[in-house]
């Protein structure tokens, strides 16, 4: 149990702080490489709590897909950051009394629960050995949550249509792909056969 | 059709002509206007008859009409009601007919007038706030009729709202009746306090079981009773023109003179006294309040009577009469003979209608002239009003054989006044034995003044004709640069476009003085012994309480002789002393007039009374508003208040609209303020 | 329940997905030409949701995630009425504007989506994902004129401090789970009222605060006059109308049904936070001059008032906030579609100081808007009086007759309300002052007949039609009402 607690401090300590290095480091190529630092640790946690297949997903969709897009972006967009910051050391203090409140508030109020015995009415949740991660997460989500799963799967449906209509554009003169006109294509229209007189050669 | 039927019609007509004159009155016309509002009047006056009679004669009984809820909270319940009972009866009579042929009269008296539709919708709209107040079951509608009459009082006085000084004379008739009012509306908030509601019907039954209840207030115990009554008779002071608050009633006179017939002599000013006999079980009860209304009454009596004596205008020496002759009411309500006080109106209703209508005849004939140094002889131009004014004043005077109980109107109910007044003055009550001397010597005083009228006007040399344009300047009149002589002009707007010697007025006028003469000789003779005479038990049926000692009216028929006839002696005095003065030595009274002796200065100057309500309550008045507006209102509220509220709710506005940057990271920012604050307050809210 | 019978619970959202998914078929294959034909049938889809949420089968579907009962009902009805009349405003609007994208109508389709969702979610992660997808499709509706600079400022602007309350909402959503174990708003309301301990209190207030940006509720209001001043005008009709109702409604049930055993915790968190909307939207309000901004800081006071009924945690209360969310929806946007439908020389006009001299321009335009204003300012018999009236007799019936709150509180609450409908009323008369007396600089250009007919039909609800309506609605917001658990 002892090593259990001291992996989970240690991953929740790295949590923490890569965040807070996201979002101070200067330069956001460290911020974006301290994000996949925090999403690494939190997938840590995962594991821990028996969820393999949460944690996996997170590496692959975050770290592998959502991260690195972060980074294309950041590295493609010439931004001026530091421009962005000027207002940083300006806003710090009273952003940084009301994020102390904030977070005295969330101390004092878990330490008011923990005294209380933690989280009343909630059983810690064993894993089940039978069956993996996978299985069961696939067991309920087509059935218990499948209207979870249907909206959600509208929502990315919004955010498709949403990312086409702002971003697509029609450019003339730009020269398509037509898929049906290419499987259309025969013998008879995509070829000619010429009879050339030797010497002559084709005129065009 | 049901009782219940005819009079709820008899007191929705009027509002309903008001209602079409007042609103469609340009769209239909004048004629239509005055036909409809005329025509539904007389409609209401033919039910009020049938009314009365039924109620007296027939089978009709004492009943009330609740027609719909009007106030009800708590245990506070008021109706819109229609009481009829013998009281309500008399006064539905004396109401629509007044008023009707006050309509007719307008016809012909208003016939040059353009807004004509609204004059007819004032009238009906005032006909049916009287009516609301006569047949009102509790004293919420008494209330709401008592501010109707009020404001068609208002307005009607400042019906030719484009002179100045009826505007004025309209708007202090209001000032003075609200301070009457103030004193009502405290009179019935101590009587709901006293009986838990201000239903009549729940009221009286208990005013027996609350007689004695005191108050407590400022260390001492008040009779609550009193109190009430008191108080009540303050809103009576103020409606009937008694003294302290009378100085509304003579320039209410600025008003056209069918209002004046109407609402200044026949019915409105008398809302005060039929309250008081309404009230009688209250009043009853209540001793002291008695007495002041006794009191009240025989010095209004006097008062007015004097006043009448030195006036010019012949409208306002009317109206200082009406002002007299209500103070015998009260004088008779004071001494516990409703009955005496509710003849006296209905007399009154019809020599004083009469009288009015017919100065308007003169007025009208005179082209407009009001002053009677400028009239003189008239009788011969102007036969039928001479007649009827003449018929009138009799009235008024009470001209009657005591022996023979035969007379005019006024003869049976103001001698019934005299007589009462010394029926409870010899029972120890000086207060009655005071009016009673007053009385008998206003009647010589109301003799006087009325025959001056009628010689001033209809006897002498002519004073109109080649000096009529310029009046003031002849001879026997006094200098008409006194300020107030000049008041007494008082011309309406409009003056006739023909020639300018006296003519009578059309039928259509003299039909209803004729009306109302008939009613000035007979009313009285009639109805005497059904209003306080032998049938009197039979005829108010309880309408008026009187209480178990109360034997005034009892004792009317065992009076020493020289009190039955000292009224008819002294009227005498005063028309002798009116013929020499007027008629035998002619020029005498303008030669006294124009001493300026102090007691004529006194009298003409109404007892100085308006000069001293400007120099103390008016210009006092003034001066506070002034302190109030200037210090108070435009310095300290409008400061503090809208204006500095308005500042600062643009600099609010101003602050907050500054806070919307437009930067993303401010808008973020203000929101995880928000949080962050949200959190504190729940925290420390609910860790208590 | 098996899943057809679920299927049938969710019949009308279900509909409309289907809906969605084949038009947006239809719009690719047939492109600008099919434009007006998606817009058409996109109404029409929403308007039979309507109907079948009024008429379908009541009940609990997909273990809690969907409940649909009369409050449900009741909402979708609007909602759904609502999105049609958008969908109609936008399709004049885009046809106007020679840009004929299909993808406008499916966009409503697919926001009316989410808030069917949010209007009956029985647990936290619907109510999530019911906001994500009403959300994210606005975010795109805001911006949907990318080439116009403030449009694009308005959606990022939205999306971005959206995201934000999203990650309150989820931070409170994941405090709730952790604490009570579960995602069920009835598994949620067993553990409060066994004794609700401060870790969920605390998620609660998180909640609250991630629904009041999505109510546009002070302080988290700051987004609202720069995405009503930048987002087309149609948008904004649609903005200010059905989702407000929505979320309102998620409002509700989140604290009715999750937490009525909570109700004197939270109802002094909504307090305050409704006295905030109801007093800045009235203040801010004075120094405006653009009409988008104006009516975005007064549906933040009016957002206010809705949640005054809210607060009062009654079902009175409920019933008032019901109706008077329904009166507003149809006031603001018929304001809306006026302002939509007004322009002088092919500009549009978004000023108080361009409505100059409308009465004597156009006098119907002018009389529908002088109806709104004077409804806004609760005059009766306007139907905004009857909205203010219903709610402020809530919150005192609270407080005097179910001893619900304090009687002093209920008391200070009602007199805050109606201190900020006086100063309101100043920027509501001074644009009538401004439409009637005022000399107009220009000749007016003719009103498309869409947005007009709009206008007048929501201008003749306000009045006098409200009084005919009123007497059905109410009693029907009050069965609706009825729904939530309240303890």
């Amino acid at each position: 149990m002892a090593l259990q607690a001291i992996a989970f401090y240690l991953l929740a300590a790295v949590t923490i702080g890569a965040g807070l290095l996201v979002v101070t480091a200067r330069n956001p190529v460290h911020s974006v490489l301290f994000l996949i630092c925090a999403f690494f640790s939190a997938a840590g946690l995962f594991v821990m709590l028996g969820a393999e297949f949460l944690a996996m997903l997170l590496v692959v969709v975050y770290v592998g897909a959502v991260a690195v897009l972060f980074l294309f972006v950041v590295m493609m967009l010439d931004v001026d950051f530091s421009a962005l910051r000027a207002g940083f050391v300006r806003y710090l203090p009273i952003g940084g009394l009301v994020a102390l409140i904030l977070v005295v508030e969330i101390v004092a109020v878990s330490a008011s629960v923990a005294s209380h015995g933690a989280a009343a009415g909630a059983a810690v949740l064993t894993p089940s050995h039978d069956i993996t991660n996978a299985e069961a997460i696939g067991r309920v989500l087509y059935t218990d949550y499948v209207y979870f799963f249907q909206a959600a799967g509208l929502v990315l449906l919004v955010a498709m249509i949403g990312a086409i209509v702002l971003t697509l554009r029609h450019r003339a003169g730009v020269r398509r792909q037509n898929i049906a006109a290419q499987v259309a294509r025969t013998p008879a229209t995509g070829m000619r056969i010429v009879q050339i007189k030797s010497g002559e050669g084709l005129s065009e | 059709m049901t009782p219940q039927l005819i009079v709820t019609v008899l007191v929705l007509a009027p509002l309903l002509g008001a209602i079409v004159a007042g609103l469609f009155g340009r769209r239909i016309g004048n004629v239509a206007s005055q036909a409809v509002t005329t025509g539904l009047l007389f409609l209401a006056c033919a039910l009020a008859w049938t009314t009365f009679a039924s109620v007296i004669w027939g089978g009709w009984g004492h009943f009330t009409v609740e027609l719909a809820p009007f106030i009800n909270v708590g245990a506070f319940h008021s109706d819109w009601a229609i009481r009829i009972d013998s009281l309500s009866a008399v006064m539905l009579i004396v109401v629509t007919s007044v008023s009707a042929l006050v309509h007719l009269y307008s016809w012909g008296y208003m016939a040059d007038d353009d807004s004509r539709p609204r004059f007819f919708a004032y009238l009906s709209l005032f006909t049916f706030a009287m009516l609301a107040l006569v047949t009102a079951a509790d004293f919420m509608q008494l209330f709401f009729g008592w501010e109707g009459v009020g404001l068609a009082s208002y307005l009607l006085i400042g019906f030719w709202y484009k002179k100045p000084t009826a505007s004025a004379a309209a708007i202090k008739a209001f000032v003075v009746n609200r301070v009457g009012d103030f004193g009502f509306a405290l009179g019935i908030m101590t009587t709901f306090w006293m009986f838990g509601s201000v239903r009549f019907a729940d009221i009286f039954p208990a005013v027996a079981a609350h007689a004695g209840q005191t108050w407590t207030f400022a260390g001492h115990y008040w009779a609550a009773m009193d109190l009430a009554c008191s108080l009540l008779f303050v809103g009576a002071m103020g409606k009937s023109a008694q003294f302290f608050l009378h100085t509304w009633l003579p320039d209410a006179m600025e008003g056209p003179t069918p209002v004046s017939a109407l609402i200044h002599a026949a019915t409105m000013v008398t809302a005060g006294v039929y309250m008081v006999c309404l009230l009688s079980p209250m009043f009853e009860y209540a001793p002291v309040a008695r007495q002041i209304v006794t009191g009240v009454g025989a010095v209004t009596a006097l008062f007015a009577a004097t006043v009448g004596l030195a006036q010019n205008d012949i409208k306002r020496v009317i109206a200082y009469s009406t002002c007299s002759q209500l103070g015998y009411m009260f004088i008779a309500a004071g001494v516990g003979a409703y009955q005496g006080a509710m003849f006296h109106l209905f007399t009154h209703a019809f020599f004083k209608a009469l009288l009015f209508l017919g100065a308007g005849s003169v007025i009208m004939g005179m082209h407009h002239e009001q002053d009677m140094r400028n009239m003189g002889a008239l009788w011969k131009k102007l036969p039928i009003t001479y007649v009827v004014m003449l018929i009138g004043t009799i009235a008024i005077t009470g001209v009657g054989l005591p022996g023979l109980e035969l007379g005019f109107a006024g003869f049976y109910s103001k001698d019934a006044i005299i007589d009462a007044a010394f029926a409870a003055g010899s029972h120890n009550n000086s207060t009655a034995y005071f009016a009673f001397v007053i009385s008998v010597i206003a009647a010589g005083l109301t003799s006087f003044y009325s025959w001056r009228l009628i010689f001033m006007t209809f006897h002498g040399h002519a004073k109109w004709g080649a000096a009529a344009a310029t009046h003031g300047v002849h001879g026997d009149a006094e200098p008409s640069h006194d300020a107030h002589a000049h008041d007494d002009h008082a011309h309406d707007d409009h003056g006739h476009g023909h020639d300018h010697t006296p003519h009578e007025s059309p039928w259509v006028m003299l039909l209803p003085l004729l009306a109302l003469a008939v009613g000035a000789v007979f009313a009285g003779k009639v109805f005497v012994e059904q209003f306080v005479g032998e049938g009197r038990a039979e005829f108010w049926r309880g309408a008026i309480f009187n209480g178990a000692s109360n034997h005034v009216l009892d004792n009317l028929h065992v009076l020493p002789a020289w009190v039955v006839w000292a009224p008819l002696t002294v009227t005498a005095i005063g028309f002798v002393l009116a013929w020499y003065v007027y008629i035998a030595k002619e020029g005498m009274g303008a030669a006294i007039a124009a001493r300026r002796g102090p007691l004529w200065t006194f009298l003409y100057n109404k007892w100085f009374f308006d000069e001293l309500y400007d120099a103390t309550f008016v210009r006092g008045a003034k001066a506070l508003g002034d302190l109030f507006w200037k210090g108070g209102d435009q310095r300290l509220i409008d400061g503090l208040g809208p204006n500095g509220v308005a500042a600062v709710s643009a600099l609010i506005g101003r602050r907050t609209g500054k806070m919307q940057t437009g930067y993303v990271y401010h808008y973020a920012f203000v929101m995880l303020l928000g949080v962050a604050g949200l959190l504190s307050f729940a925290l420390y809210a609910w860790s208590k | 329940m098996d899943f057809y019978g679920a299927l049938q619970v969710a019949l009308p959202e279900a509909f409309l997905a289907v809906s969605a998914l084949a038009l947006l078929v239809l719009g690719a294959v047939t492109a600008a030409r099919g434009a007006i034909l998606v817009s058409v049938l996109a109404g029409v889809a929403l308007l039979v949701a309507a109907v079948l949420a009024a008429v379908g089968p009541l009940g609990t579907a997909f273990s809690g995630g969907l409940v649909a009962d009369n409050a449900s009902a009741f909402a979708k009805v609007a909602i759904y009425a609502m999105s049609a009349v958008a969908v109609l405003l936008g399709a004049g609007w885009l046809e106007r504007l020679k840009a004929r994208q299909f993808e406008y109508p499916v966009l409503i389709l697919l926001a009316a989506i989410g808030m069917g969702i949010m209007a009956s979610s029985g647990d936290l992660i619907s109510l999530y994902i019911g906001v994500e997808l009403q959300s994210l499709a606005l975010y795109v509706l805001a911006a949907f004129r990318r080439d116009d600079a403030k449009a694009s400022e308005a959606g990022l602007k939205y999306f971005v401090l959206g995201a934000l309350s999203s990650g309150l909402l989820l931070y409170g959503a994941s405090l709730i789970y952790g604490f009570a174990g579960s995602v069920k708003f009835v598994d949620i309301a067993a553990t409060v009222h066994a004794g609700a301990g401060t870790g969920v209190l605390f998620g609660l207030v998180f909640l609250i605060c991630g629904l009041a940006f999505k109510v546009s509720a002070a302080p988290f209001h700051m987004w609202t006059p720069d995405v009503y001043e930048g987002a087309p005008t149609p948008v904004v009709a649609f903005f200010g109308a059905a989702p407000k109702l929505a979320a309102m409604v998620l409002f509700a049930r989140a604290l009715a049904d999750a937490f009525s055993g909570a109700a004197d915790q939270w109802r002094q968190v909504v307090i305050i936070i409704a006295l905030a909307s109801m007093l800045l939207g009235a203040f801010a309000g004075l120094v405006q001059k653009n009409l988008k901004r104006l009516w975005a800081y007064s549906s933040i006071a009016n957002v206010g008032y809705a949640l005054v009924g809210l607060s009062a945690g009654t079902r009175e209360g409920y019933q008032s906030m019901l109706v008077f969310m329904v009166l507003y929806m149809i006031d603001v946007t018929g304001f809306f579609a006026c302002l939509a439908a007004l322009n002088r020389n092919g500009k549009p006009m978004e000023t108080i100081d361009d409505m100059a001299g409308l009465m004597r321009e156009r006098p119907g335009m002018a009389l529908a808007m002088t109806a709104f204003a004077v409804s806004a300012i609760g005059f009766p018999p306007f139907s905004g009086f009857w909205a203010k009236f219903f709610v402020f007799k809530a919150i005192l019936a609270a407080g005097y007759v179910q001893h619900a709150l304090p009687v002093g509180l209920a008391v200070s609450v009602a007199v805050v309300g109606l201190v900020s409908s006086v100063v309101a009323a100043f920027y509501y008369l001074r644009l009538i002052k401004v439409m009637w007396f005022d000399p107009a600089p220009g000749a007016v250009d003719a009103a498309p007949a869409d947005a007009k007919g709009i206008a007048y039909a929501a201008a003749l609800f306000s009045f006098p039609v409200v009084m005919v309506g009123l007497p059905l609605l109410y009693p029907l917001a009050g069965v609706a009402a009825a729904a939530f658990g309240l303890g």
